[in-house]
C-alpha cells in the first residue's frame, strides 16, 4: 500500500512537472531498443492535423458536431477535458510519404504457395492500396497480398526465402513459433541487422513441428504488422490422421485497424503511440477484410487454423453456437482434444479447431467480450460479427459426425511431454515480474489511472479509454520485464542457459503497476509448456510459444531449451514491445560447433 | 499549483487507501452478526480451459470459487439448519446461483460467470437446497464491484480546484 502511494505521488509530481510548463512535451527520444529502429524519413504526416483545437469541445468532455474527436471514442463516451488539445509527442507516420493511394497497386488476396523441401521463394514487403470502409489507404503487404502468401510446407522441410524490403521502413521477417536456426530468426539487433528499404536478406527456414505458424516483421510491428505485413505457414505432418478428419480447411487471421471517420489514425514516428495498452482497432478484420464468408454443407466439419495478428486485442471467437473442438495450439496438438464454448486468442497465439455445422442456416463468426465502461463503472457486452458461414441443406460428404463427436487422446504428445514431467515441480530458475514505469504522462492520465486501478480486469478485451492510450508513447511509458533475483530489467537481464536444459520460468503480472493489463509473452525459437497458473496445475498440456499472462497471475512455464542461440522473450503487444518489454534468452551450445 | 498537487495526491491516496489491497481474484469475506466468530476469504480461479483464461461464449469470465472459512459454528446452533451453502448473487440481488457446500477449512465450490457478484454463505436446512433461505453468515463482493463510476469524479469534468 505504501509503495502504491509513493508511486502515485512520484507520478503526480512527474506529471505536474510535465504538464504545468506546457501541454506539449519535450520529445527527447530515448535510444530505441534492439529490433525497434525508428521509422525512416520517407514517411511524413502532419502532426498539427491531429491536434484537436481546445474550442472543439463545447462543454467539458463533449465534442461539438462540427469538430470530430481526434481519436474514436467508445459509443457514449467522451474525451477527458484534461486531454483535449493534446497530441502524442514524437510526430506521426503513415506509409507512402503522402503519395496518392491511386499510385499504389491494389492489394491482392492471399495466394497459397505449396513449397517442398529445398524450394526457394521470394517474399517482398511492398506498398499496397487497400480500401477499408470505402476509403483507399496506403498500407503494406507481402508480395502485394494481405495476408501474405500462405506457405503450405511439409514437416521437416527446409526452404530458402529471399526477402526484399520494398517499403519505406527498415524491416525483417520473423518466423513466429518456428524452431529454426537462430541466424534466421529475423530480429534486428539480436540476430541480424534490419533490412533497409531497397535491400534484401536471405532466410533459411526449417520446419520441425507440424501446425500453424506465422511470419511478420520484427521492426516496428506497431506499424508494419498492423498495416498488413503478416502471413501464415501451415506445416503438414506426414501422418494423414494427424488431426481428425474435416470436410474443408480455413485459415483465418484476425487483426484490427483504428480509423476515424475518413482517416487511418497515424502512427508514432519516433516510437509507438498507444503505449499504455496497445492500439486496439475499431475495424475488426478477418484475412484483411471486414466481412469473412464461407459456404458449407449441412453436417460439414470445418477445420479452422486461427491466428491473432492484432497488435493488442485478445479475441473470444465463436461460430454461432456450432460446437467447437480444439485440437492444437502454437507448436503442437493438445494431449487431449477438448470441447470449448469459444476460442480465446491472445495476440500471436494460434489455435486449430474444428467446428461442425449440423443444420442448414447462417452461422455468424463472432467476437464477443465483456467490455468495461469506465465512466459508468459497468461491464457491457460487446459483440462483433466478423463474418458469416452459410450452410446449405445438402448433406456433408463424407459425413464426419462420428469422428467429430469423438475426443481423441494424442498419445504421442503425452509421451513427448512425459520426458519433462519430472521438472514440473522444480523451483523456478528465473522469475520475471511484468510491470511498467511511466514518466511525463499527461496529468489527466495520471489522475485517471490512479482511480481506474481500484479494479483491474484480468484481461482487458477492449480499449475503454482510447484518448488516454493514444496520448501515451514509448517516450513516456516503459514496459518492463524485471528479473526478481537481480533487479535487472529488459535487455539488461543477462540470462544464459545451457542447450538441452529444461528451464522453469515464472512470470508474474504485477497487479499494482501503474497500468495493470494482460501480456501475451512470446519466446522465440523454443517451445514451452504452461505447467501451472496461480499454482493450479494445467490438466491438458500443449507446446506453446506464446502465453497470455492475465493481471495478477503467476504462470509457470517449462522451456525446452534445445535450440541454441540468442532468443527474444517479449510481450507481443506491439506497443509494449516497442516500449521496451523484451529480453534475450541465451541458449549456449552444449558443445561448440 | 501546490494546492492542486495536494488535492491530487489526496485523491490518489484516498483511492489507494480505500480500494481493495488484494488481487483481482481475491474476495475478503465478512461475518454477519449471526455468526460473529466466522472468518473467511475466497479466491477466484479460472475454470479449467485450454486457453488459460476461461470465458463463456459471450465473454463472461468463468471462475471456480475456492472458499476458506474458519470459526463457522455448527449450523444447527443457528436453528433448523444442517449445512452452509455458498451462493453467487447478482449485484442487483435478483439472481442467486448455488455454488456448493462450505465447511470450515478450504472448500472448492461451483463455477461462477457473472461480471459483478456478491458471494454469500448461508446456513441452509440441508446441503442440497436449490434455493437460498437461511441466515447469511459470511459475505463479500467480487473484485469487479470496485469498478468505479468515474462520471461522478469532479476531477475529470470540472478540474481540480485549490
Amino acid at each position: 500500500m505504501n509503495r502504491r502511494i509513493l508511486t502515485t505521488a512520484a507520478l503526480l509530481v512527474a506529471a505536474v512537472a510535465a504538464t504545468s510548463s506546457a501541454q506539449q512535451h519535450d520529445t527527447t527520444m530515448p535510444a530505441m531498443p534492439p529490433g525497434m529502429p525508428m521509422p525512416g524519413s520517407p514517411g511524413k504526416a502532419d502532426t498539427a492535423s491531429r491536434r484537436a483545437p481546445p474550442d472543439s469541445m463545447n462543454m467539458p468532455g463533449m465534442s461539438s458536431n462540427s469538430m470530430p474527436m481526434p481519436i474514436p471514442m467508445p459509443k457514449g463516451m467522451v474525451m477527458m477535458p484534461g486531454l483535449v488539445g493534446l497530441t502524442p509527442p514524437g510526430g506521426t507516420f503513415l506509409p507512402g510519404g503522402g503519395a496518392d493511394p491511386a499510385s499504389v497497386p491494389q492489394v491482392r488476396p492471399r495466394q497459397i504457395l505449396r513449397v517442398k523441401d529445398g524450394d526457394t521463394l521470394d517474399l517482398s514487403a511492398t506498398l499496397v492500396r487497400r480500401t477499408v470502409a470505402g476509403r483507399p489507404y496506403i498500407m503494406y503487404g507481402f508480395n502485394g497480398e494481405v495476408p501474405g502468401p500462405l506457405l503450405r510446407v511439409p514437416q521437416n522441410a527446409t526452404i530458402t526465402v529471399r526477402f526484399h524490403n520494398r517499403i519505406d521502413l527498415p524491416s525483417s521477417i520473423h518466423w513466429h513459433g518456428v524452431r529454426l536456426d537462430n541466424r534466421y530468426d529475423g530480429v534486428p539487433g539480436v540476430t541480424q541487422q534490419a533490412v533497409a528499404p531497397g535491400d534484401s536478406f536471405v532466410y533459411r527456414v526449417h520446419f520441425p513441428d507440424a501446425g500453424v505458424y506465422w511470419y511478420h516483421p520484427h521492426v516496428r510491428e506497431d506499424i508494419e504488422q498492423a498495416l498488413g505485413l503478416f502471413g501464415n505457414m501451415i506445416v503438414d505432418s506426414p501422418d494423414s490422421s494427424y488431426y481428425s478428419p474435416a470436410n474443408q480447411e480455413q485459415v483465418l487471421v484476425f487483426d484490427d485497424l483504428l480509423v476515424n471517420a475518413d482517416t487511418l489514425i497515424p502512427y508514432g514516428k519516433k516510437g509507438p503511440d498507444f503505449a499504455l495498452m496497445g492500439r486496439v482497432g475499431n475495424l475488426l478484420l478477418v484475412n484483411g477484410e471486414p466481412r469473412y464468408t464461407l459456404d458449407a454443407h449441412r453436417g460439414d466439419v470445418v477445420r479452422f487454423y486461427l491466428t491473432n495478428a492484432a497488435s493488442s486485442r485478445t479475441y473470444n471467437i465463436s461460430f454461432g453456437g456450432a460446437p467447437i473442438k480444439v485440437l492444437a495450439s502454437d507448436v503442437s496438438r493438445f494431449e487431449h482434444e477438448q470441447r470449448v464454448p469459444s476460442v480465446v486468442l491472445a495476440p500471436a497465439e494460434r489455435y486449430i479447431v474444428e467446428v461442425r455445422f449440423e443444420h442448414p442456416g447462417r452461422y455468424p463468426l463472432v467476437n464477443a467480450v465483456q467490455a468495461i465502461n469506465h465512466f459508468r463503472g459497468e461491464f457491457e457486452a460487446e459483440s462483433d460479427t466478423l463474418g458469416m458461414i452459410d450452410v446449405d441443406s445438402s448433406a456433408a460428404a463424407p459425413d464426419y459426425a462420428a469422428a467429430f463427436d469423438a475426443l481423441r487422446d494424442n498419445a504421442a504428445v503425452t509421451r513427448d511431454i512425459d520426458r519433462y514431467r519430472p521438472y514440473f515441480d522444480k523451483p523456478p530458475d528465473k522469475r520475471l515480474t511484468l510491470t511498467m514505469h511511466g514518466s511525463g504522462l499527461p496529468l489527466a492520465t495520471v489522475q485517471f489511472m490512479n482511480v481506474d486501478t481500484a479494479y483491474y480486469a484480468p484481461v482487458e478485451w477492449v480499449d475503454g479509454m482510447p484518448d488516454m492510450n493514444w496520448l501515451s508513447t514509448s517516450e513516456q511509458v516503459r514496459w518492463i520485464l524485471r528479473d526478481d533475483a537481480t533487479g535487472k530489467e529488459n535487455m539488461d537481464i543477462d540470462w544464459h542457459v545451457k542447450q538441452g536444459s529444461v528451464v522453469k520460468l515464472e512470470l508474474y503480472n504485477d497487479p499494482k503497476s501503474f497500468h495493470p493489463m494482460q501480456h501475451p509473452i512470446h519466446l522465440h525459437g523454443q517451445r514451452m509448456l504452461v505447467v501451472a497458473r496461480n499454482g493450479v496445475r494445467t490438466k491438458n498440456l500443449v507446446w506453446k510459444d506464446t502465453v497470455l499472462i492475465p493481471v495478477g497471475s503467476t504462470v509457470d512455464v517449462l522451456i525446452d531449451a534445445s535450440n541454441p542461440g540468442d532468443w527474444m522473450l517479449h510481450c507481443h503487444i506491439a506497443e509494449h514491445l516497442g516500449s521496451g518489454m523484451m529480453t534475450v534468452l541465451h541458449v549456449d551450445r552444449a558443445t561448440p560447433p | 499549483m501546490i494546492g492542486r498537487l495536494r488535492a491530487l495526491a489526496a485523491l490518489a491516496a484516498l483511492v489507494a487507501a480505500t480500494g481493495p489491497d488484494v488481487g483481482p481474484y481475491d474476495i475478503p469475506l465478512y461475518a454477519t452478526p449471526t455468526a460473529p466468530t466466522a472468518k473467511g476469504s475466497a479466491r477466484l480461479v479460472f475454470h479449467e480451459s485450454p486457453f488459460g483464461v476461461a470465458v463463456t461464449a459471450d465473454g463472461h469470465a468463468r471462475y471456480d470459487a475456492q472458499i476458506t472459512a474458519s470459526g463457522l459454528p455448527a449450523p444447527s446452533s443457528l436453528g433448523a439448519y444442517r449445512a452452509y451453502v455458498a451462493w453467487a448473487v447478482s449485484s442487483d440481488l435478483s439472481r442467486w446461483q448455488r455454488l456448493g457446500v462450505v465447511t470450515n477449512g478450504k472448500s472448492t465450490v461451483g463455477t461462477v460467470a457473472m461480471n459483478k457478484f456478491l458471494l454469500v454463505i448461508e446456513a441452509e436446512r440441508d446441503s442440497a437446497v436449490a434455493t437460498h433461505g437461511g441466515p447469511s453468515v459470511l459475505h463479500g463482493s467480487s473484485p469487479s464491484t470496485f469498478l468505479q463510476i468515474f462520471q461522478a469524479h469532479t476531477a475529470f469534468f470540472h478540474g481540480v480546484t485549490d
